[in-house]
């Protein structure tokens, strides 16, 4: 392990070091964020439609 | 046909006009040449006399790129004014645009002759090179890449003079980016063109050079009746 | 916007992605060899170490004699005696006769598991002569067993664990292709029929395809400081990926130039079709005509030479379709925006 780390940081950080949950985890809670927010914005514009009576098609 | 006949009637009829009124409002061919031989001489002196073969043409083609913003970032200046309503009802569109490319490659060939000939008068050839390889390929690189680039700054000033109140700087904002690909393949078959490389290698870019003007052409000739429509 | 289909694909392109983001980084590389030391190789007995990346192509206590090294020059195979194996190294006595038909030797480890794993030009004799390898150096190949690998992403040499990038950079630019051509469709429209309802959805295609072109040109920028050593280099296909962004970005100068002008869907309109035209030619015609270092320039290119293999194509098509959708859905957003605020400047 030791001598990969040294040879290749990232290829011996990936496996080595189990820091893929690390990288899993940001990733997910980056999405679940952007979800969110897309979702909200969509009821969001969902009410401002119907307030907004009859926009043009 | 009538059709037809009008709009190449309007080509000529446009290119002849700008071709006059070039000559007899003399200062604003004169800027440009003037512009295009300073920006050679300061690149002479700041190039301190000795130059490699990439910073040459490094230096070429802005000097010819920022000389053909010039020039043809102020082709659709005077239809900004009334001339602009005159020219609605009486000019068919596409030949407009016809004769405004037409007038444009000329001004192009002009401006390439002008900023070569100037480039090699005070600068010469770069160090290293006693003269180039292949002078007719450099001169019909400098050419092409040229009319390359002014179809597009057309099209590109084109749409910017539309904007109300707008200034030149818009086109060159717009235009700049669209100039890229053009610019790389010019560098690139200048840089041949000093050195040795076979002439194989190097067929490939004046064909891409030209393929491009002519498209860019040809797409700026479908949709400017659509930018000059009220 | 009422109805549950619209929440179905909503939500199922988030779902899609987030089992892309798990499987794609959950899952392993299988084993490939990175390096040979020592790799200048004299005419005596050497110890020579090879390394590995990815999964481990052995258990923790191996025996040497299941598995078999050999190196080859030219279309001869050398022999080599294997002394050592730990899971993600190999250990191997060798010895150079004085002649080899090529100076280069590339290594061929069989494993009973992992299949057979190659490193070409592992190293180099630098004082061998030009000849056949003799008789007693000789090695007959092995059989070859089938992988056993399980689900595993294929290893490549120097994209190596980066190749999960694939599910990133790949999609993003599909889906900046497929809403720009949206976009391209709604101006053709906006010409045709000049209705303000085809600006808005040209306007719409465009914001969203630039965050897009923005987000292909990060994570392509990584992965070429990854595999290539430098964050950009001077490539057909990037500099072309960069000037469409550029243009894009220019698209949106003029729009905000304009203003309230009433001319500007018609404009841009001509803007759009226009840069569509330059796009096309830009990341798809050029590329093919000109030397690239970017993978797949003869013909698509995307990843045809990637060669796809399962485990890949399983987590790259959802990836492909989640990117697509979510990127569709942040333009019906911005869509419904300008529809909205176009709606109340006109009343």
């Amino acid at each position: 392990m030791h001598a990969l780390l040294l040879l290749n940081s990232l290829e011996g950080f990936f496996f080595g070091s189990g820091k893929a949950h690390v990288v899993t985890g940001v990733a997910l809670t980056i999405l679940a964020g952007l979800a969110f927010a897309m979702w909200r914005m969509d009821r969001r514009l969902s009410r401002l439609e119907e307030e907004n009576a009859n926009p043009p098609s | 046909m009538a059709a037809t006949q009008h709009t190449l009637r309007t080509a000529a009829t446009i290119a002849r006009m700008e071709w006059r009124l070039e000559w007899r409002q003399g200062h604003q061919l004169a800027a440009v040449g003037l512009f295009a031989v300073a920006s050679v001489y300061v690149a002479f002196q700041a190039s301190d006399q000795r130059t490699s073969a990439s910073a040459w043409t490094a230096m070429l083609w802005l000097v010819h790129l920022f000389s053909g913003f010039t020039a043809i970032g102020r082709l659709f200046d005077r239809e900004r004014s009334q001339v602009r309503r005159y020219l609605q009802w009486t000019a068919a569109p596409l030949g407009l645009m016809l004769g405004k490319l037409f007038h444009a490659v000329i001004t192009t060939t002009a401006l390439t002759g002008i900023v070569l000939g100037a480039f090699v008068l005070f600068l010469g050839w770069p160090v290293g090179i006693e003269s180039p390889g292949k002078p007719g390929l450099l001169i019909l690189g400098a050419w092409l890449g040229g009319l390359s680039m002014t179809t597009t700054l057309v099209f590109v000033s084109a749409v910017a003079s539309q904007v109300r109140g707008g200034s030149g700087a818009l086109g060159a904002v717009l235009g700049l980016p669209l100039l890229i690909p053009q610019l790389i393949l010019a560098t690139r078959l200048s840089r041949g063109a000093l050195g040795d490389e076979p002439w194989t290698m190097l067929v490939e870019y004046p064909l891409f050079l030209g393929a491009l003007g002519a498209g860019t052409a040809t797409i700026a000739c479908i949709l400017f009746p659509y930018i000059w429509r009220e | 916007m009422k109805g549950g289909w619209n929440w179905i694909w909503k939500g199922s392109s988030i779902a899609l992605l987030a089992y892309v983001i798990l499987r794609g980084f959950s899952t392993p590389l299988q084993p490939g060899l990175v390096s040979a030391t020592p790799s200048q190789l004299t005419l005596e007995e050497h110890t020579l170490t090879l390394l590995a990346v990815g999964q481990p192509f052995a258990r923790e206590n191996a025996q040497a004699s299941d598995f078999e090294l050999v190196l080859r020059s030219g279309d001869q195979l050398l022999a080599t005696v294997l002394t050592d194996v730990q899971p993600h190294a190999a250990t191997a006595k060798v010895r150079i006769p004085s002649t080899l038909p090529s100076r280069a030797l590339d290594a061929f480890l069989f494993t009973p598991d992992a299949g057979t794993l190659f490193l070409g030009n592992a190293c180099f004799v630098e004082d061998a002569a030009k000849g056949d390898i003799p008789t007693e150096f000789r090695a007959q190949a092995p059989a070859e067993a089938a992988p056993k690998l399980g689900f595993s992403f294929p290893y490549q040499p120097n994209i190596m664990e980066s190749i999960r990038n694939l599910l990133w950079h790949v999609p993003m630019w599909f889906a900046m292709f497929f809403i720009m051509g949206l976009g391209f469709v709604a101006s053709l429209a906006q010409l045709r029929t000049d209705s303000v309802k085809w600006d808005l959805r040209a306007e719409a295609a465009v914001r969203t395809g630039v965050i897009f072109g923005l987000l292909g040109l990060t994570t392509g920028s990584l992965w070429a400081r990854w595999t290539w050593g430098a964050w950009w280099v001077s490539d057909p296909q990037l500099n072309g990926a960069l000037v469409t962004v550029l243009l894009y970005s220019g698209y949106l100068i003029l729009r905000a130039a304009l203003g309230e002008d009433d001319r500007v869907g018609r404009l841009a309109a001509v803007y759009n079709v226009f840069a569509f035209v330059m796009l096309v030619i830009l990341l798809m015609v050029l590329p093919r005509y000109t030397e690239s270092l970017h993978p797949g320039k003869d013909g698509n290119p995307g990843f045809n030479s990637y060669d796809l293999d399962n485990s890949l194509r399983a987590v790259f098509y959802p990836a492909v379709i989640g990117w697509g959708a979510l990127c569709y859905w942040m333009y019906t957003l911005r869509l419904r925006m300008n529809r909205i605020a176009y709606s109340l400047l006109s009343r």
